[in-house]
């Protein structure tokens, strides 16, 4: 993924992510060569496009970066970079990207008996019960974790 | 039917997104060089801060009152500027984007307040933007219908659906705040006792022809609901390009402002060329700050007329510094400065010159050569060597909040 300059105008400039960076298209066409066709011709698909795979929703979708342990037998470790996307409705289990009184929090969600609570991952973290008080409100649905190996 | 949808005091509502803390609290942002502010929260503007308030004066208020201050940050805007429209451009066929937190939707297949909830609701929930949606019959009764919207209900869509309605919201409406009314015409009106914008529009059509000029009359009868501004679906072409700014700090010296002219100028023949269009005239203008009136103030401005239009980098900044040249003096302090490059007309339609010396074709495959570099490598990759490196007169922005949406470097972080 890379940014792309979409418009520079008298006091601004406009970024994107740039969503063909990924795309590139083999052309192949048989009439411009003699000689013998690839036997792989009839096979060449789309080169692969992470930005399909892991964006369902451009519109909605943030890129977030997760500093902590409190997730991290869910996957998510610090440093990850995490996919949200504000357009989907939280379920149970869903991981969220939460605020709790202002302040931002990613745990999986938990309805328990008409119970709410928001569940670390990681056994050294309390879990969190949400209760009317509170000021909660959910940002957006982790829908996938970027984790670089090694 | 039209709706126009207003994203409320965008710029703070933007860096609200990424700042949950900040919700129901004072919020401003501030303009280029953190200089005054040209956005509010509600909040703010209950402390009674105004648009354009110079920062430097605010000093008490911001700290008695903890207000949020952001230096502008028109990547993070831009970026959720597009996003909005790219929701609402999913919910109806046509739409125009107003500006860069407004757009007039097509609502003639289907009108109705639920419509607008449900853009809204959509709008709001995928990108944490509230905006307000007003619907009528035109643009200029939608835009009444959107500050109503906004400021007196609580759902934050209001719809003109019949007569009465409009009569009575257009009386309690004053003539200032309708689209296209500025303060000069809004001084003629109020001079001849008309200060509502029903009376406006009840006024003898006559005489605003004489007075207002057909832009009146237009006013006049999208206020009746007759449509006189149809959504436009095609940009048109930019008539003036300008790029100005005021400096970090302020400049003397002659070398130092050729260097920000220079850069101001090729900035403009860049854009000229994203438009496809050449310009006649190229401006130059200066000025001292208007906060110190103890120091001299000069606001110089000249007009230089091109003989062949042009959108060739070094053709118009070389224009530019002549024009600098010519107005600039040696004991004033500047504070801003600005190239426009003016009477744009289309690439390729340019009127030639029987006495132009200049090798025009060579000239456009250099430009050519150099917006793609720089479009592959960067902004300035490539530049002219008047504009220096200085970047002396850059952008003062201290209190800039992170590009969260377009550089990966600064993403959100959240502690988890």
């Amino acid at each position: 993924m890379k940014l792309k300059h979409l418009k520079h105008t008298d006091i601004l400039d406009f970024f994107a992510v740039d969503e063909t960076t990924l795309l590139s298209i083999p052309m192949f066409s048989d009439s411009v060569q003699a000689g013998f066709p690839s036997p792989a011709e009839d096979h060449l698909d789309l080169d692969l496009n992470l930005n399909d795979y892991l964006v369902q929703n451009p519109s909605a979708t943030f890129c977030v970066k997760a500093i902590g342990e409190s997730m991290k037998d869910a996957g998510i470790k610090s440093g990850d970079i995490m996919i949200v996307d504000k357009s989907l409705e939280p379920k149970n289990r869903s991981i969220v990207l939460a605020v709790i009184d202002g302040e931002f929090t990613v745990k999986r969600v938990n309805v328990n008996n008409d119970e709410l609570y928001l569940m670390p991952e990681n056994s050294n973290f309390p879990p969190i019960k949400i209760t009317e008080e509170m000021d909660f409100q959910v940002w957006g649905i982790v829908t996938y974790i970027i984790h670089k190996a090694v | 039917m039209i709706a126009l949808v207003d994203c409320n005091n965008f710029y703070a509502s933007c860096e609200r997104v990424f700042n949950p803390k900040i919700d129901k609290k004072p919020v401003i942002v501030l303009s280029n060089n953190d200089g005054c502010v040209i956005a509010r929260s509600n909040e703010a503007k209950t402390l009674g801060i105004k648009m354009g308030h110079p920062a430097f004066k605010l000093k008490n208020l911001i700290e008695e009152y903890n207000i949020n201050v952001f230096s502008t940050n028109f990547a993070l805007y831009g970026d959720l500027s597009k996003r909005v429209m790219n929701v609402m451009s999913t919910e109806v066929e046509k739409m125009e984007i107003y500006s860069i937190d407004e757009a007039f939707l097509d609502f003639t297949d289907y009108a109705s307040k639920e419509r607008g909830a449900a853009i809204r609701e959509k709008v709001k929930k995928w990108t944490g933007i509230p905006v307000s949606v007003g619907i009528a019959q035109t643009k200029v009764l939608a835009k009444v219908a959107a500050h109503i919207a906004k400021k007196h209900t609580k759902a934050g869509v209001f719809m003109f659906d019949d007569e009465n309605l409009i009569r009575r919201a257009l009386n309690m409406f004053t003539v200032e705040d309708l689209w296209g009314v500025g303060t000069k015409i809004a001084q003629k009106l109020k001079a001849v006792g008309i200060h509502t914008a029903l009376q406006f529009r009840e006024c003898d059509s006559n005489w605003v022809n004489r007075n207002l000029s057909v832009n009146g009359v237009r006013l006049q009868k999208e206020l009746f609901g007759e449509v006189c501004y149809p959504l436009e679906l095609t940009r048109k072409r930019k008539q003036n390009i300008c790029t100005a700014r005021s400096f970090g700090s302020e400049i003397k010296k002659l070398s130092k402002l050729k260097e920000a002219i220079g850069s101001y100028a090729n900035t403009c023949a860049t854009k000229l060329r994203k438009e496809k269009s050449c310009c006649t005239t190229v401006s130059v203008f200066l000025s001292t700050n208007p906060f110190k009136p103890q120091a001299k103030q000069y606001n110089p401005y000249k007009v230089i007329q091109l003989n062949v239009p042009t959108n060739d980098s070094m053709e118009i900044v070389k224009f530019a510094i002549k024009g600098l040249e010519s107005i600039y003096r040696n004991d004033c302090i500047y504070k801003k400065a600005g190239v426009i490059v003016g009477r744009t007309v289309p690439q390729g339609q340019t009127q030639l010159s029987l006495f132009d010396s200049l090798d025009r074709g060579k000239r456009k495959n250099i430009n050519i050569a150099v917006d793609k570099v720089n479009s592959l490598m960067g902004k300035n990759k490539i530049h002219l060597a008047v504009e220096g490196n200085g970047r002396k007169w850059k952008l003062k922005q201290e209190r800039l909040s992170p590009c969260y949406t377009t550089r990966f470097a600064e993403i959100l972080e959240v502690r988890i």
